[in-house]
């Protein structure tokens, strides 16, 4: 087996957990539209460096953080509700990213990167992207292992958490700084369309299974991980798209998510 | 340290909140100073401000004008200290039935917001064990919150703001949906000690009728504003 497929099927495990577990905390956090809107903006990011031939990482986490930064304070300030300025950004930023894909120099449309950009490649995959994500990986759990009394709190009911002296700003800031950074590396291997399918669908899948808070964060991450991984084994097989493949692989996962619990709550007692 | 050595738990003077964008304020120009140690009732029809009252004394809503000091710090600037001393029962608790955490997940909360990585030790949740029971609801402790009825949550979430130990105890319409049986255990039970340590309560109600409370203070709103303070033996100053 190449080295390659070796590097895809680790890069996915790293990426789609990372992806699954933040995007259970966003969508517990009811943040899924504001980490909808910075997928897209790390998508727009790296469309310009594309344009500017520029590095396209730094550019995307530059972008999906100054969204996360600024979400907030932009809709107290306009008035209105974080997922109305969460999509008129979306919009803004897909507007932005079809500009930059047609100022890149060159026969832009068909080049290798665009395609890498729009949906993503398995060529993405080198070690120190390896390293990335084993980083990022690391991070993310030992801040939940860490603070998880504080974290769980917030996760209950923010307000509650407030109101006793947990500081609710800082820890959501932190869990949105994770997700500018695990969406900005996930990026590559899904493109700047699909990754937030990798950060969604798990989430969603892992719902429909009883369990507990950690239950669902650990079961997102190893649906996100699985789908990822299966997503570009796939990929690298037939010659797909690899943001196709996983999200593919990812809404399959759900569908047998479903069934499962279907069935289970079919065959409970007291039901017929 | 930069606590109030002064005898008010609350003061707030000339206060007034405004919700996000409204022209009318909720409370107005309230003016009020509750010692420690004591029982308030906080009576007054629908969209009297209650709510407001409680919320703005712990900084979750900013006053526009006016001076809050709880428990001897100043709101906003020093709320997250007041908090860390109070326990706060809102008003609307009810969780949707697929909500994942147990009830001693729960209570543990309370008691996570208190340290400084939220990592309980075993004094800790024998503490959350001990309050869980005095509400009747040990039984039901690992049972995920959504599970539990209405009442249930109720008392899981009153054992939780309990089980913090609390110097300022905010209960807003506590007993909406708790049974006549442990409502009595409560006031007559729980409510003395808490105050015997401190504590000082502050309790939300739409009416006057609870002829079981023994309450030290009754304030009556309307309108946003303070109608009537009625005390007893304390000297409560309006
Ligand atoms: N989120 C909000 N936005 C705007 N106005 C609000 C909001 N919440 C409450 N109000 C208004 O503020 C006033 C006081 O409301 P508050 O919730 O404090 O009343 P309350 O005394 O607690 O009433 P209830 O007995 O119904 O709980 C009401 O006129 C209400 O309409
Ligand atoms: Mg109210």
């Amino acid at each position: 087996m190449s080295m390659l497929f070796i590097n895809s099927i680790i890069g996915g495990v790293f990426a789609g957990g990372l992806c699954g577990a933040v995007g259970a905390l966003c969508s517990r956090l009811r943040l899924m539209t504001m980490a909808f809107s910075m997928a897209h903006a790390a998508l727009a990011g790296s469309a310009l460096a594309l344009a500017l031939g520029a590095d396209m990482t730094s550019l995307a986490m530059l972008f999906a953080i100054m969204t996360a930064i600024m979400l907030g304070p932009l809709a107290d300030y306009l008035g209105t509700s974080l997922d109305l300025i969460s999509m008129t950004l979306f919009s803004l930023y897909n507007a932005l990213t079809f500009i930059f894909i047609i100022s890149t120099p060159g026969p832009a449309l068909m080049t290798e990167s665009i395609g890498q950009l729009l949906w993503g490649s398995i060529l993405a995959i080198r070690p120190t992207y390896i390293a990335y994500l084993l980083t990022a990986s690391i991070i993310i759990i030992a801040f939940l292992a860490t603070f998880w009394g504080k974290i769980s709190s917030i996760l209950f009911d923010i307000r509650l958490a407030e109101a006793e002296g947990v500081n609710v700003k800082t820890y959501k800031y932190a869990i949105l700084l994770i997700a500018g950074a695990t969406i900005t590396l996930a990026l590559r291997i899904t493109g700047g369309f699909l990754v937030f399918s990798l950060l969604y669908v798990p989430a969603a899948a892992s719902l429909q299974l009883k369990a507990s808070m950690k239950g669902i964060i650990a079961l997102s991450w190893i649906i996100g991980s699985a789908s990822a991984s299966i997503g570009l084994a796939m990929s690298f097989l037939y010659d797909l798209p690899a943001g196709s493949c996983i999200t593919i692989a990812a809404l399959i996962l759900m569908a047998m998510a479903s069934a499962y619990s279907k069935l289970e709550a079919s065959l409970a007692p007291g039901r017929w | 340290m930069e606590e109030n050595l002064g005898c008010y738990a609350i003061e707030l003077e000339d206060v007034s909140t405004y919700y996000y964008g409204e022209k009318r304020p909720a409370i107005r120009d309230i003016t009020l100073r509750i010692p420690a140690r004591v029982l308030v009732l906080i009576v007054g029809p629908n969209g009297a401000g209650k709510t407001t009252l409680l919320e703005t004394i712990l900084g979750l809503l900013r006053p526009r004008s006016g001076r809050v000091i709880t428990l001897g710090y100043e709101i906003p600037r020093m709320a997250s200290k007041a908090r860390a001393l109070s326990s706060y029962l809102p008003q609307d608790f009810m969780k949707s039935p697929a909500e994942p955490f147990t009830a001693r997940e729960v209570v543990a909360m309370g008691l996570a917001s208190n340290t400084p990585t939220g990592r309980l030790l075993e004094g800790n949740l024998r503490r959350v064990d001990h309050a869980l029971k005095m509400l009747g609801m040990l039984e039901y402790a690992d049972r995920p919150f959504g599970k539990l009825s209405g009442g249930q949550q109720q008392k899981v979430l009153l054992a939780r703001a309990i089980a913090r130990e609390p110097k300022l105890l905010l209960l807003d319409e506590p007993f909406s949906a708790i049974d006549q049986e442990t409502r009595s255990y409560i006031t007559s039970e729980i409510f003395p000690r808490l105050l015997e340590n401190g504590c000082t309560i502050l309790l939300v109600s739409h009416e006057l009728n609870h002829s079981y409370m023994d309450a030290d203070i009754v304030i009556r709103m309307v309108d946003g504003r303070i109608e009537r303070v009625i005390t007893r033996d304390v000297h409560a100053i309006h």
